[in-house]
């Protein structure tokens, strides 16, 4: 039950910066839900500058070398004209409008940049920085779709021979260039580390990162890392940080590589988020997962267990079809439960590693085969060794069997010779084909599909 | 205000003014006490003001020139008190007037100009100052004061010749650097004004970079008067504003038009209206089917865009000049022209304007299968709706994508030599490099040997000889001999290795630009 006015000034007291932060927050806590109005009313546009000195300095007793709280004190000026677009969506609803409340919000954020780069902020107040960032996201994007609903905005005016292609998020995109100001004011800092600001750079790295999805323009995170590897030299290791930033940048960066498809890499970063994300973050743990499971598909063969996905029954959902058919080697249904979830699993950016799949099933599949094969006859008292010479006819109709075939579709040997071929190359069979001869020549001695115990 | 720097000014400063400086002139610069009428001033002042000052020594060396009584009056009235301007120094509005009637008179306008009408000097010099406010790139505001009395000595307050020092540190100080900013039309300072200003700034490099720049910022200022002044020429009649204020209306009537990119905002007589690129479009249809001239229809092309751009035309002739084009560039293997258009495509299929969807949706993804892009390849996934799914030519595709994905070559060459539309033209950018992936494969799977035969028919090689001659160039080694009659491929020993070197090769660039 604290005003904006009690949180800046204990905030100021401690040097809490989350304390201080909230004070920016533009939304009211559910305990004192007038919160913003009666800040908003608490003064008028000619007299807020000198309310705002006295109930925020002198009120408070606070004192802070004139500068920068002269910056504060413009910085609560213009979240005062924000909080009063946003307190218009009660008030006024007809008058309101996502876009003036963005123009505010990435006025206040320009203003509270120039604090930090020139007016002498201090470096533990960047938590301001995370709030007012994250916000200022969140109303561009609200702006956006108050735009596009009202269907204005069609051209840009740059010299450009093609019209922009896409004007659907022309304030997310004003927003990420406030953010990325915010990203280089972290980075730029040359402080001793103590007192710097690039305590705050894995949090606007990964507002950025965000925002970068959302538009999707993930190539834009190249820049970023280039320029964090550039200097990380001067930053301290990663423990150092809040484990909150570190366990939301690994997602990322682990993300980044997945759409990359360098699974391998992807692997070891998601890893690390999931092994340090709080427990209760089930969110969190969630989307980390949403992406390591197909990760895990693809570089070490291996399903979710039903334990693990236990506690998430919409991945259980999205997964569990999948991973029934692969185990069972049902190739029909495989491509059945593909399709199914073609929609969902390409808006999680994960069909193009789930497609791979199939292989595993293939491979489920002809393993079968070659265990329904048998045993050749023992010499001479030797244990039974399992018929490793298989025709290629065995396969061909193993896969009619797997993809549901019609008896009167064709299989086409040279396919299925073809998919043998892969599974070889992959590594997930071992063997060589005779072409001649019409015959598969598995491995002998248990590595004829490897890591399977046959 | 209106008139500003009357126009033969322009031209005329920078000689006129030397001459005034080469000497003998300037001794008699002497402050001057504050005078109420013009006749003490006859002796000291150097102002060729009026008919008395020939006699004086210093300008006895000079042509003499005799002054008609209007321009008397215009000086007689610089002087006045009641035309006096708070903040304009004395010896400034001298040196203007100097300046003013020195131009004139070595121009011979002396009688052709509206001497009644001409601002007074102290008005220029006034109005001199607000452009410097003006702009954007004064940022030297602290330095004010330099146009202080104690310089009164007129020679350097010659406006024209110390542009910079007066200019620049002049009044700056009335108008902080962040309020200047926004003063200028946001375009000004981008804007470099067609047809002769082009010339001239290639002539100004010549002499010294830094003058050209003085000159070209001084231009800058003096445009947007030009514009609301008396001269109605192209040069300012609309571009600049017509940037900020929405589309162009073309007036060119010309069906060709050579392509360049914009540095200025379009000038509407260069530029074609709808109908006009209509028959501009038929135009160019039937010169390519005539000569196959892919330099000039790319730049033709390319302006007709840029038409419809600056007109903000956008319907379903929009759409279909992107497809031309694009399957023009797509014939020609120009995939960064052809990138362009598909960008701009897919745009506006997204608002439904007709055109060819579904076989510009496909192209799209046998395109970033060759970038082997795949994040923007599971946006355009996700693009696709049910009823594109079901269209033969994004199934293809579709299909490629997911045979490739699952390393199955024998569908994918099948695919390959069934391709709907324009697709075979992406499709060969990419072939090679997957033949030799799938011979990577097959030399790893099949022992001992494969005949030639087979990979012809699995790599979608027309005969055996190309297949052979494929083998044979990526890989330098013997791979193949002939047993029982028929050439085989060598499966053993080294061919794994070295098709798989030359796959990595093969896929570690790709050149997305690849312009012609």
């Amino acid at each position: 039950m604290s005003s904006i006015f009690d949180d800046f000034k204990e905030g100021q007291k401690i040097g809490s910066g989350p304390r201080l932060a909230s004070a920016l927050t533009p939304v009211a806590p559910a305990q004192y839900p007038d919160r913003l109005k009666s800040f908003y009313y608490f003064s008028n546009a000619v007299h807020v500058s000198a309310d705002l000195r006295y109930s925020l300095f002198q009120a408070n007793g606070l004192r802070l070398p004139k500068q920068e709280q002269g910056a504060w004190v413009d910085i609560f000026t213009s979240y005062w004209k924000a909080v009063g677009e946003l307190v218009r969506f009660d008030d006024a609803p007809s008058h309101a409008s996502w876009v003036k409340v963005f123009e505010a919000w990435k006025e206040m954020a320009n203003l509270l940049i120039r604090g930090y780069s020139s007016n002498g902020l201090q470096a533990w107040t960047v938590p301001c920085l995370y709030v007012v960032g994250r916000y200022l996201r969140i109303f561009a994007m609200k702006a956006d779709a108050e735009l596009s609903s009202q269907g204005s905005v069609a051209f840009d005016d740059r010299f450009q021979d093609d019209a922009t292609a896409d004007f659907r998020n022309a304030k997310l995109e004003e927003a990420t260039r406030v953010l990325n100001r915010m990203f280089t004011l972290c980075l730029s800092d040359r402080a001793p580390i103590e007192e710097s600001r690039k305590w705050g750079i894995y949090d606007t790295t990964n507002l950025l990162f965000k925002t970068y999805f959302r538009l999707n323009t993930v190539g834009l995170s190249k820049n970023l890392l280039r320029a964090l590897r550039a200097s990380s030299a001067d930053l301290p290791d990663a423990d150092a940080f809040p484990k909150s930033h570190i366990v939301t940048f690994e997602y990322y960066i682990g993300v980044i590589h997945f759409l990359e498809e360098n699974y391998a890499e992807a692997e070891e970063h998601l890893s690390y988020a999931w092994k340090m994300c709080h427990r209760n973050a089930t969110k969190n743990r969630e989307l980390i997962l949403a992406y390591l499971v197909p990760c895990h598909l693809v570089t070490t063969h291996t399903l979710p267990s039903k334990e693990l996905l236990a506690p998430f029954p919409r991945l259980e959902e999205l997964f569990r079809p999948l991973c029934d058919c692969i185990k069972k080697g049902d190739l029909g249904g495989f491509d059945a439960a593909m399709t199914a979830g073609e929609d969902e699993f390409v808006k999680r950016r994960i069909y193009l590693p789930l497609e791979r799949g199939r292989d595993i099933a293939l491979r489920n599949l002809f393993r079968k085969i070659f265990i329904a094969g048998g045993f050749d006859e023992s010499k001479d008292g030797q244990p039974p060794i399992r018929r490793t010479r298989v025709p290629v006819a065995e396969f061909a109709a193993a896969l009619r069997i797997g993809t549901h075939a019609d008896e009167r579709v064709r299989v086409d040997i040279d396919e299925v010779e073809c998919l043998l071929s892969n599974l070889i190359y992959k590594g997930l069979m071992k063997g060589y084909i005779a072409r001649e001869r019409g015959m598969v020549v598995l491995s002998k001695g248990g590595t004829a599909f490897p890591g399977t115990g046959v | 205000m209106s008139s500003g720097i009357p126009p033969w000014r322009v031209s005329a400063s920078a000689t006129a003014t030397t001459s005034l400086h080469s000497g003998h002139v300037a001794p008699a610069y002497i402050p001057v006490q504050a005078r109420r009428s013009l006749t003490p001033a006859k002796a000291t002042n150097p102002v060729p003001s009026s008919s008395t000052s020939p006699t004086s020594t210093e300008t006895a060396a000079r042509k003499r020139v005799e002054f008609p009584d209007a321009v008397r009056t215009y000086v007689q009235r610089s002087f006045a008190p009641e035309h006096r301007i708070p903040g304009v120094e004395r010896s400034e509005m001298e040196a203007k007037l100097k300046s003013v009637i020195t131009e004139a008179a070595e121009g011979n306008m002396l009688n052709k100009i509206d001497w009644e009408t001409l601002p007074l000097p102290q008005v220029m010099v006034q109005n001199d100052r607000n452009r410097v406010l003006a702009s954007p790139s004064v940022s030297t505001w602290g330095a004010f004061g330099t146009v202080s009395p104690k310089k009164s000595n007129g020679l350097s307050e010659d406006p024209s010749k110390k542009r910079k020092s007066v200019e620049y540190h002049g009044d700056a100080s009335s108008c902080p650097p962040w309020r200047q900013t926004n003063n200028q039309n946001a375009f000004e300072d981008r804007v470099t004004y067609p047809s002769t200003d082009k010339r001239q700034k290639i002539d100004m490099k010549n002499p010294s970079k830094s003058k050209a720049n003085l000159e070209m910022r001084r231009k800058r200022f003096e445009e947007p008067q030009a514009r609301s002044g008396s001269s109605p020429s192209s040069r300012g009649a609309s571009p600049a504003s017509s940037a900020n204020q929405g589309p162009v209306v073309g007036r060119c009537q010309e069906l060709e038009k050579n392509y360049f990119r914009l540095t200025s905002a379009p000038n509407p007589d260069t530029v074609r209206p709808l109908p006009v690129l209509m028959k501009t479009l038929d135009l160019l249809k039937k010169k390519w089917k005539k000569d196959n001239n892919y330099g000039y229809i790319c730049d033709q092309f390319k302006s007709l865009r840029q038409d419809l751009t600056v007109q903000h035309i956008r319907n379903e002739f929009t759409v279909s000049v992107y497809e031309i084009h694009a399957r023009i560039a797509l014939e020609k293997g120009d995939l960064g022209e052809y990138n362009q258009c598909q960008t701009q495509l897919r745009a506006l299929y997204a608002q439904q304007l007709g055109g060819h969807p579904t076989e510009f949706r496909a192209y799209r993804i046998l395109y970033f299968i060759h970038t082997r892009n795949w994040t923007a390849m599971n946006d355009a996934l996700a693009d696709l709706t049910a009823a594109d799914k079901r269209d033969p030519a994004v199934t293809h595709a579709l299909d490629v994508r997911s045979a490739l994905a699952l390393g199955n070559y024998h569908r994918f060459f099948q695919l390959y030599l069934d391709t709907p539309n324009m697709g075979a033209y992406l499709m060969d950018m990419f072939v090679d490099r997957e033949r030799l992936s799938a011979l990577a494969a097959i030399c790893k799977a099949y022992k001992p040997d494969v005949k030639i035969r087979f990979i012809t028919e699995e790599l979608g090689f027309e005969s055996d000889e190309q297949s052979a001659r494929f083998i044979l160039d990526q890989t330098s080694e013997d791979l193949l001999q002939e047993k029982d009659g028929v050439v085989r491929l060598l499966t053993g020993g080294k061919a794994g290795q070295l098709f798989e070197g030359a796959k990595a090769e093969a896929h570690r660039i790709v050149d997305i630009k690849g312009q012609i």
